[in-house]
């Protein structure tokens, strides 16, 4: 279009009310600025926007041209100055709804691979947009931060630290970009707090909307993040310092922690659906929550001491159940710290037996069993035996019988079921010792105890081997309990004499069979190792056929020195379980 | 509809100043009466620091108040308070407190948090010398506790502000207490007397036996020992409130119930015990003994599936005789067992479809009854998710709807209704039921909006001269009152 043409569009325009312009006007003033930012006369632009005439014409079409040019500036193909310069006149003089709307489309069209450089550019605006808006933000602010976080939550969350500062993805910048962007509306509930104490509608509403961002920020990205991998605290860890401010803000909107934690309503559903679980809060929000408070020990300055360290752990249970059934490292290893932490401050032998009618308290060690057994991820499989253990140790007599029992009958794994009975032995030597003994792992419960644990479920048939840990440990109690019993003229003696013959009687038949089975095993490979060490030999005489039929004859994919060494070992461990079957017969008779 | 707008603006102006008003109360409750409780404190502090130990002192002034005379929680008042009734157990509680070390060390205090500390006393929620203390004291006391560690934190400390074995002081305030609220309503109020056994708790469809004494106004009215099903008591004559709160009661609990009408008798009353309409009833009950029933995970998809037509019917003769709450909860029963469940098979996947369908298109009903119309949607939502052409989900949605003054969205419903069947004369009434609000609606926005501008400027100059006025005197109420009397005004002009 010519320059006179132009000119004279302008001047029409200058002097057209708003509502008078038509759809065709529209199109033209957007192919204009289009072009002028496509072929980066951004200058001339950004002089037509600021002339104090052509204001009623930017402020009526000027939205228009902010999908351009944020293209341009998340594009980087040139300096981007002017189109910044013209983003932010425009900002401040087009409508606020309108420039919202722009802004949050803009975002959620982000192209994936430059989310964090896009969202960056537009929360500096849509928070000078939505200052602009006074007192009926509180909705408008929800919307952004809700548009914000989807965007947020498609960045992969850094595994380590080395990641973390790096920040390929932008996840951290983004992260440091929110806290900017929502700090002038935390202080604005805070600011009316202290100015009266009657609260408006709108700082009601501010106080949701922000109560829901943190929340949201706590499921994402911070329940995914790795807070201490390495306990390296002097290195700044922009994510870190995100959990702290959103524990900040919380603070700050008066929404206090153990109304958050303890004294939400877990289920809604009980009453009748009146008031049932909103969204906005999900309790894997709160498990989160948890963790930066009792493990990270954010916030905890603020937090009250007084309540009872049972009392707290009853309510995490909840959390650690979920953090604990999610198949995510940095879920499984969030909850098994909050179960150290709330356990560590419970004393010793002070968890009643009626906490494990709880359904967590019963599904946690569940899941627990699980992760020792099948977690592919080796720290986790070795923490989680140490969590096992301590939540024994807080158990009082009653409660650890009633576990023990559980356990054993649940497991089904030869490795959980050794570390139970070398539990029972503990306790059985502990209870002989301490003065303050309550009796559940002496006498006839002991005894009781005994006859749900010591066994062989399978009688016969049990796989010694895949079950040698659990025997080996059954023997091993049941040596030490003969002779702790042997020189007191106590009641049980007879009935542990009656426990230890029975297993032993099947253990026996056990051992036999084995023994038989795997020395033939043996012998046959010796055989077959000879017979092969001649036609090797024979072979190599001829030298013509290679090692053709020894790779046939090779069996179950195990190189033959291996199964060699594996049945070895067998044997070996049928003896051990053998002499120590002979110590206890020894021990049965000589009282006797 | 000429005053329409006169009677909205006087409710709003209505509201502003009840919460003025509400407003120093809230803040005298946050402080508390600090500036008394820093007073006590700082006496006591220099009592402490001048004379005698704070060991000494408690030997010479405390009162045991443990329940086995240990002298582990040792109690000196400093400020009585009302004569009355004590917190009882499970009562949600508002105190202040401040927590020392013997060596004057704060480690913990709500005040540091400008809010009070709330809890349900006597529930282990705290260390025990505070649930032991707090029992002890009445509505507005302030106390000083000496405790020793096995009341406090014991051997294991509470790291890292309180070290192993400590004995600790506080000093607390009650501000206020009042028995637990079972119901976001708060339409029951349970109140402990002897606290049961334990954690576990009856649950939906379990049998408990219980004794229960009612009371209204004072009266006796029923007092019995009997046998009933969890979310089903409406069989043998029990309230609803009584049966709600079984969820949340222990073996060998007693405690009283105080209940609304809608938890209570309700409109109907209850003629045989001589209650009216719309009567408060007190309730104490005492959970003998119960029996679980399986819970939903302990049970296997055919035997969910069994139970639930059971419960269906259940469900369904309660609807019939009106007991809408009733019939929720046993619906609501069929939900939460098969929400999670997929099946497998086509017959199995078909039986849960269709008990999840009715279940949802019952429970909309009940609502609707109940005029619970958020969860009418709800409801319905589930059901068109599972079928989009399901001609009663739209319509009870559509109800819903109307009922909530969402015209156009009803409209929407209706009309997908005659979609579904032409020949739903209901819903063509409903349409024109719809349209006739959103025009009436039309209409009186336009009155209301009409002078607003006009009404704005007159009332601005009105300001400003107030304004004025106000520089000159200085008197803030006078204004206030001014204001809203010539706004009143200009708006009846109108």
């Amino acid at each position: 279009m010519a320059t006179n043409q132009l000119d004279d569009v302008i001047q029409r325009w200058r002097t057209t009310k708003e509502k008078d312009l038509k759809p065709e006007d529209h199109e033209l003033f957007l192919n204009i600025g289009g072009t002028c930012i496509a072929q980066g006369d951004t200058t001339q632009l950004l002089d037509f926007i600021k002339e104090e005439k052509n204001q009623g014409i930017v402020k009526s079409m000027g939205c228009g041209l902010l999908r351009p040019l944020i293209k341009d500036v998340v594009g980087k193909e040139r300096d981007p100055v002017h189109c910044e310069a013209i983003i932010t006149h425009l900002v401040q003089i087009c409508r606020a709804n309108d420039l919202l709307d722009v802004l949050l489309r803009e975002m959620e069209d982000a192209d994936p691979d430059a989310i964090a450089d896009t969202i960056i550019l537009l929360m500096q605006h849509i928070q000078l947009v939505l200052s602009r808006l006074g007192d009926s933000k509180a909705l408008s602010l929800g919307r952004a931060l809700a548009a914000l976080q989807k965007q947020i939550s498609k960045l992969p969350v850094p595994y380590s630290r080395k990641q973390e500062q790096e920040d390929k993805y932008g996840l951290c910048r983004c992260c440091t970009a929110l806290l900017t962007f929502v700090q002038p509306f935390v202080q604005e509930v805070k600011s009316q707090d202290t100015k009266s104490p009657v609260t408006t509608s709108n700082d009601e509403e501010l106080r949701t909307v922000l109560l829901k961002f943190c929340m949201q920020s706590l499921r994402e990205p911070l329940l995914e993040a790795q807070l201490d991998r390495e306990a390296d605290t002097t290195q700044n860890s922009p994510l870190r310092n995100f959990a702290t401010e959103i524990m900040a803000i919380l603070s700050a909107i008066q929404e206090p922690l153990p109304k958050l934690l303890f004294y939400y309503p877990l289920r809604g559903k009980e009453d009748m659906g009146v008031g049932r679980q909103d969204d906005s809060h999900p309790t894997e929000s709160r498990a989160c929550l948890a963790y930066l408070l009792f493990v990270q020990l954010i916030a905890m300055e603020v937090f009250p001491a007084v309540f009872s360290p049972i009392f707290v752990l009853r309510c995490n249970m909840e959390y650690i159940n979920i953090l604990l059934s999610r198949k995510d490292e940095s879920w499984i290893l969030k909850g098994l710290d909050l179960y150290v932490k709330s356990l560590e401050r419970v004393l010793d032998n002070s968890l009643p037996v009626q906490l494990l009618e709880l359904r967590p308290f019963y599904s946690v060690p569940q899941i627990l069993v699980k992760i020792m057994i099948e977690c592919p991820i080796q720290h986790l499989r070795v923490k989680a035996l140490v969590v096992f253990q301590l939540f024994i140790e807080k158990l009082n007599g009653e409660a650890k019988h009633k576990f023990f029992r559980c356990i054993m009958k649940t497991s089904q794994h030869a490795g959980v079921e050794s570390v139970i009975l070398k539990n029972i032995k503990n306790q059985a030597e502990h209870s002989s010792k301490s003065e303050h003994r309550d009796g559940w792992f002496e006498g006839t419960l002991l005894i009781s105890l005994l006859r749900d644990t010591v066994s062989l479920p399978q009688g016969p048939e049990t796989d010694l081997l895949h079950g040698m840990d659990r025997v080996m440990e059954s023997l091993n109690l049941l040596r030490y309990l003969l002779i702790k019993e042997r020189t007191k003229s106590t009641a049980i003696w007879t009935d542990l004499c009656n426990i230890a013959k029975t297993y032993i009687k099947i253990l026996r038949v056990c051992l036999s069979m084995s023994k038989s089975y795997y020395g033939t095993e043996l012998k046959s490979l010796h055989e077959e190792k000879k017979i092969k060490a001649k036609e090797f030999k024979e072979m190599s005489k001829k030298k013509s056929i290679q090692h053709m039929i020894v790779k046939n004859e090779s069996l179950g994919g195990m190189p033959p020195e291996a199964q060699d060494k594996v049945l070895q070992c067998a044997l070996v461990t049928y003896d051990l379980m053998e002499s120590l079957v002979v110590r206890i017969e020894e021990i049965t008779e000589e009282r006797v | 509809m000429l005053h329409s707008p006169p009677v909205r603006l006087a409710e709003v102006t209505c509201g502003y100043t009840e919460k003025q008003m509400r407003g120093p109360g809230k803040t005298r409750e946050i402080l508390g009466t600090r500036a008394c409780v820093s007073a006590e404190m700082a006496t006591f502090e220099d009592e402490s620091s001048t004379s005698q130990s704070p060991v000494d002192l408690f030997n010479s002034q405390g009162i045991d108040i443990t329940p086995n005379k240990d002298r582990g929680v040792c109690k000196i008042v400093k400020r009585h308070g009302k004569e009355g009734e004590r917190p009882m157990i499970g009562d949600k509680v508002h105190v202040h407190y401040t927590g020392r070390l013997l060596n004057g060390k704060k480690f913990d205090s709500s005040f540091d948090r400008k809010e009070p500390f709330v809890l349900n006393v006597g529930k282990g929620q705290v260390i025990k010398a505070l649930d032991i203390g707090v029992c002890s004291m009445q509505k507005g006391e302030v106390c000083l506790l000496l405790c020793k560690p096995e009341y406090a934190y014991g051997s294991a400390g509470s790291p890292p502000k309180v070290p192993t074995n400590s004995t600790l002081l506080f000093e607390v305030e009650l501000l206020n207490f009042r028995g637990e609220e079972l119901t976001e309503d708060g339409g029951i109020l349970r109140r402990i007397k002897v606290k049961g056994e334990g954690y576990n708790n009856p649950n939906e469809g379990a049998t408990v036996h219980v004794h229960l004494e009612g009371r209204c106004g004072g009266r006796l009215f029923e007092a019995r020992d009997i046998t009933f099903v969890v979310g089903e008591s409406e069989d043998m004559g029990v309230p609803l409130g009584v049966d709600r709160a079984m969820e949340k009661m222990q073996k060998g609990e007693c405690c009283l119930l105080y209940l609304k009408p809608k938890y209570g008798y309700g409109k109907e009353g209850k003629p045989e015990y001589d209650i009216g309409p719309n009567a408060e009833l007190l309730y104490e009950v005492t959970l003998k003994d119960f029996e679980k029933a399986k819970e939903s995970w302990e049970m296997d998809l055919n035997e969910k599936l069994e139970k639930a037509v059971l419960v269906k019917q259940k469900g369904t003769q309660y609807f019939k005789s009106g007991r809408y709450y009733h019939a929720v909860i046993q619906y609501q029963r069929i939900v939460s067992w098969l929400e999670m469940e997929c099946g497998v098979g086509k017959e199995q996947q078909q039986a849960i479809q269709a008990l999840l369908l009715v279940a949802h298109l019952n429970l909309a009903l009940c609502y609707l009854r109940l005029r619970e119309y958020s969860q009418t949607v709800e409801n319905c939502n589930k059901v068109v998710e599972l079928d989009s052409q399901n001609e009663k989900a739209l319509y009870r949605r559509g109800e819903a709807r109307l009922l909530r003054n969402e015209f156009t969205l009803a409209l929407m419903d209706f009309r997908q209704v005659l979609q579904v069947n032409p020949s739903n004369r209901a819903a063509r009434c409903r349409i024109a039921v719809c349209q006739r609000k959103i025009r009436e609606h039309h209409e009186r926005d336009k009155k209301i909006y009409a002078n607003m501008f006009q009404r704005f400027a007159e009332h601005d100059a009105k300001v400003g001269r107030l304004k004025r006025k106000k520089e000159e005197s200085g008197l803030v109420d006078q204004n206030n009152k001014a204001v809203k009397k010539s706004r009143t005004k200009s708006q009846d002009g109108s």
